[in-house]
C-alpha cells in the first residue's frame, strides 16, 4: 500500500525539491510509523487499562490504582513477585560471573578447540526454549531433584550464561591482550592484572550483561513453566495460570509492573556503559577505582 | 638501581661487564612455523639497538621473548647476565612500549605512569616525584589528569614511553612505537626519542620495519629476515657495506645487477665489466650480484677510472629534493640514479625520457654480493 503511494507525492512536488524527496521517500516514514504503531499499541493498551477505574477492557472510564492495590494486596501474588525477583537476582549474579569467566577463557585461550568452543557457546541462544525447558525438566526429574525455585534458577542460569558471554566477549576482544601484557610488563601479577586492569575495563560490559540477564530471567515464561514447583510460582507462570480463568485488569497491572521493571533493567543496561565510559560519571564510585 | 636487583633477578651476580641482553642460540617456533632461528646476539649496556626487518621477520617475536610474553623453543636469553627462562614478565627488569600503546583507559595519565611504581610498593612521595620527572621528560606537563582517550596519538605515545621509563628498567623494549604516527610527528619523535635515550642512558631495544628510522637512531642495527639475522652492525656498515642482497635491497634503494665474478670485477650479463673488489671466497665464475647505491651513480661527465655503462632513460621520478632517473642498460636491467635538485641544476632540463646516457661510479662503490 505504502509502496504504491510513493511515486505520487514525488511527482507532485516541484522539480527543485525532487532530489531531496528521492533521498528520503515519504512512504518510509509512513511505514516506520505503522510499524511502531503495531509494535507498541498493544503494550500501551495494557498499560492504559491497568489504570482503568472499572473492570472494562474496552472503555477507559477514569484513572485509578485499584488493580495495582489488588495486585500488591494479594499474598500469593506478592510471593510470586518476590520469587521472581529472587530468581532474577540470583540468576544475574551467578550467570554474570560464570559468563564472564567463560568469555575470558574463550577469548584468551589459545588452543585448537577455541573456535569450536566459541561456536558451541552460541547454541543456547538459538535452541528453542521449549526444547531447553523440556530437557531441563527431564534432567531434574531423572536425577531426582525436587522442582522448586532452585530448579528454576538452574534453568535460567543455563540459558543466561550465553548472553553474558556474548556481551563480555565483545568487550574483551576489543580490549585486546596487549593491555594485559602491559600490566604484566609493569610488574603486576596475573591476579593483579585481572583486578586492576581487566576488570575495570570490562565493568561496563559486565554490568550491562547482568542487567540484561535480570530482565530476561524476570519475565521468562517457558523455562520457568517447565522447571517450577508448586508454590510459589514465578510471576509469569502465575499470570498464565490466572489468565485461564479470564483476563482481569489485575493482570494488566501485573503486566505493566513487569514491563516497568524489565524496561528499567534494560534501560540501565544500555545507559550505564555509556555513563561509565565518560570521565565525569560516577565510575570511580561504582567500581572502587584507586587514586583520583 | 640497587633496589631493583633483588626484585628482578634471581641472582645478584650481574656484573658491569655483562651484556644488557644476550641471546644464545634462541629459536622460537609457532607450530610448524619458525619465527626466530638460532639467534645469537649481544646487546651492550646503554646501547640503542634496533631490530630491523619486514613484517613477519621475527623481530617482534624476539622482543616479546625478552619481555617474557613468549618463551624460546630452544636456547637462552640472558638479561644482565642472568638467564630468564623461569622469570615471569612481571619480575623481569625490562619494560615495553607497545605499538598500540596499550594504555589503561580507566586511569588518567599520572596513574598510568605510576602503575609500575605502585606494583613495586615504591612509597607515595617518591612515586609523585618520579612521575613528575617522567611527565617532564616526555613533555606532558599539564596533562597529568587527562584520560588516554582525550590524548592525541603523539601524546599517547609519550605516556606509553613515560610509563615504561619511570621504572628505570635495565632495558627498554620498543615495538614500532612510532608506527601509528604521521610522518612529520614520527621524524620529530625520532629525534626526541634518541635524545631521551642519551639522557637516561638506558639500553633501548627498538623494533622497526622503517629503515630510515633505524639508521637515524641506532647505535647498532640487526637486519632480520625470515627469523634470521642477516647482518648486524653500525648504521654506516649496514648501509654502505650490506652483507647480502637482502640487506642491500631492504635498506635504501639498491641497484642489483646479476653477473659473474672475474678477477677485476663483475662481468654483467650484457658483457660489460664493472671493476669491483671481489671478496676472496668468490672464485672466478661464481654467479654474484653487483650492488651500487643510487646516490653514487654519476650521469655523464664521468671521471677517469670509473665504471662506465651506457643506457637510455626510461623514467624520471621527481621526489622533491632529488629526482630518481631510471636508466635501462638492456631490456629488463635497470638502474636508479639520484640527482640532486640543487639551485644550479634542474634535472628535468637535463634528462629526458628516451635520451641515451653514459653513467658510472667509482669502483670502490661497487659491491659484490652473493
Amino acid at each position: 500500500m505504502s509502496v504504491e503511494a510513493a511515486p505520487a507525492p514525488a511527482a507532485q512536488s516541484p522539480p527543485r525539491r525532487r532530489v531531496k524527496q528521492f533521498d528520503r521517500p515519504r512512504f518510509l516514514r509512513v511505514f516506520t510509523a505503522v510499524f511502531y504503531l503495531f509494535l507498541f499499541a498493544p503494550i500501551v493498551l495494557v498499560v492504559l487499562f491497568s489504570f482503568n477505574s472499572t473492570r472494562s477492557l474496552q472503555n477507559f472510564e477514569g484513572f485509578s490504582l485499584r488493580w495495582y492495590e489488588r495486585f500488591f494486596e494479594s499474598e500469593s501474588l506478592r510471593d510470586s513477585l518476590i520469587a521472581s525477583v529472587e530468581i532474577a537476582l540470583i540468576t544475574m549474579v551467578v550467570a554474570t560471573i560464570l559468563g564472564t569467566m567463560l568469555a575470558y577463557g574463550l577469548v584468551r585461550a589459545r588452543t585448537r578447540w577455541s573456535g569450536t568452543a566459541n561456536v558451541l557457546m552460541l547454541v543456547p541462544l538459538v535452541t528453542p526454549e521449549i526444547v531447553a525447558g523440556a530437557s531441563a525438566l527431564l534432567l531434574f526429574t531423572q536425577i531426582g531433584l525436587q522442582l522448586s525455585l532452585t530448579t528454576i534458577v538452574l534453568g535460567h542460569i543455563t540459558f543466561s550464561i550465553s548472553y553474558v558471554t556474548v556481551v563480555v566477549r565483545g568487550r574483551l576482544a576489543s580490549l585486546g591482550p596487549e593491555v594485559e601484557n602491559a600490566a604484566l610488563d609493569l610488574g603486576a601479577t596475573r591476579l593483579q592484572t585481572f583486578r586492576l586492569v581487566t576488570l575495570p575495563e570490562l565493568w561496563p560490559a559486565i554490568l550491562a550483561a547482568g542487567l540484561l540477564v535480570f530482565a530476561l530471567s524476570f519475565d521468562d515464561f517457558v523455562m520457568s513453566f517447565f522447571t517450577t514447583g508448586e508454590s510459589p510460582q514465578p510471576l509469569p507462570v502465575r499470570i498464565w495460570s490466572a489468565i485461564r480463568f479470564g483476563v482481569t485488569p489485575t493482570i494488566n497491572a501485573i503486566g505493566s509492573f513487569m514491563l516497568a521493571v524489565s524496561m528499567l533493567a534494560i534501560g540501565l543496561a544500555l545507559l550505564l556503559p555509556r555513563l561509565l565510559g565518560r570521565r565525569e560519571s560516577g565510575l570511580g564510585v561504582l567500581i572502587g577505582r584507586e587514586g583520583a | 638501581m640497587s633496589d631493583d636487583i633483588g626484585a628482578h633477578s634471581a641472582e645478584p651476580s650481574a656484573s658491569a661487564t655483562d651484556a644488557a641482553i644476550r641471546f644464545a642460540g634462541v629459536t622460537k617456533q609457532f607450530g610448524e612455523a619458525t619465527a626466530v632461528r638460532d639467534l645469537n646476539l649481544e646487546i651492550e649496556n646503554g646501547e640503542f639497538f634496533s631490530l630491523l626487518g619486514p613484517s613477519g621477520c621475527g623481530k617482534t617475536t624476539t622482543l616479546r621473548m625478552v619481555a617474557g610474553f613468549e618463551q624460546p623453543t630452544e636456547g637462552s636469553i640472558f638479561l644482565e647476565g642472568n638467564p630468564v627462562e623461569d622469570v615471569p614478565p612481571y619480575k623481569r627488569n625490562v619494560n615495553t612500549v607497545f605499538q598500540s600503546y596499550a594504555l589503561f583507559e580507566h586511569l588518567d595519565v599520572a596513574d598510568n605512569i605510576a602503575f609500575g611504581l605502585k606494583r613495586r610498593k615504591v612509597d607515595a612521595a617518591e612515586i609523585r616525584t618520579r612521575v613528575g620527572e617522567a611527565v617532564e621528560l616526555v613533555q606532558l606537563q599539564g596533562r597529568e589528569s587527562a584520560r588516554p582517550r582525550e590524548l592525541s596519538g603523539g601524546q599517547k605515545q609519550r605516556v606509553a614511553l613515560a610509563r615504561a621509563l619511570v621504572n628505570r628498567p635495565a632495558v627498554l623494549l620498543l615495538d614500532e612505537p612510532l608506527g601509528a604516527l604521521d610522518l612529520k610527528l614520527r621524524k620529530q619523535m625520532q629525534v626526541e626519542l634518541k635524545g631521551i635515550q642519551r639522557e637516561v642512558g638506558i639500553t633501548f631495544l627498538y623494533v622497526t620495519h622503517d629503515q630510515e628510522e633505524a639508521l637515524a637512531m641506532s647505535d647498532r642495527i640487526a637486519v632480520m629476515s625470515e627469523g634470521v639475522v642477516q647482518q648486524c652492525g653500525v648504521p654506516e656498515d649496514v648501509y654502505e657495506r650490506p652483507a647480502g642482497p637482502f640487506v642491500a635491497g631492504f635498506i635504501g634503494i639498491s641497484n642489483l645487477l646479476p653477473g659473474v665474478a672475474e678477477n677485476l670485477g663483475v662481468r654483467l650479463a650484457g658483457g660489460q665489466l664493472c671493476q669491483a673488489a671481489v671478496p676472496g671466497d668468490c672464485t672466478v665464475g661464481t654467479e654474484v650480484q653487483l650492488s651500487v647505491r643510487p646516490e653514487k651513480i654519476w650521469l655523464d661527465q664521468l671521471e677517469p677510472g670509473m665504471v662506465s655503462l651506457e643506457g637510455s632513460i626510461v623514467e624520471r621520478v621527481y621526489v622533491g629534493t632529488t629526482t630518481q632517473v631510471i636508466v635501462e642498460l638492456e631490456p629488463g636491467v635497470r638502474l636508479v640514479a639520484l640527482e640532486q635538485n640543487t639551485a644550479r641544476v634542474e634535472v628535468h632540463d637535463r634528462w629526458n625520457i628516451g635520451d641515451r646516457v653514459r653513467l658510472g661510479w667509482r669502483p670502490e662503490h661497487s659491491l659484490v654480493l652473493r
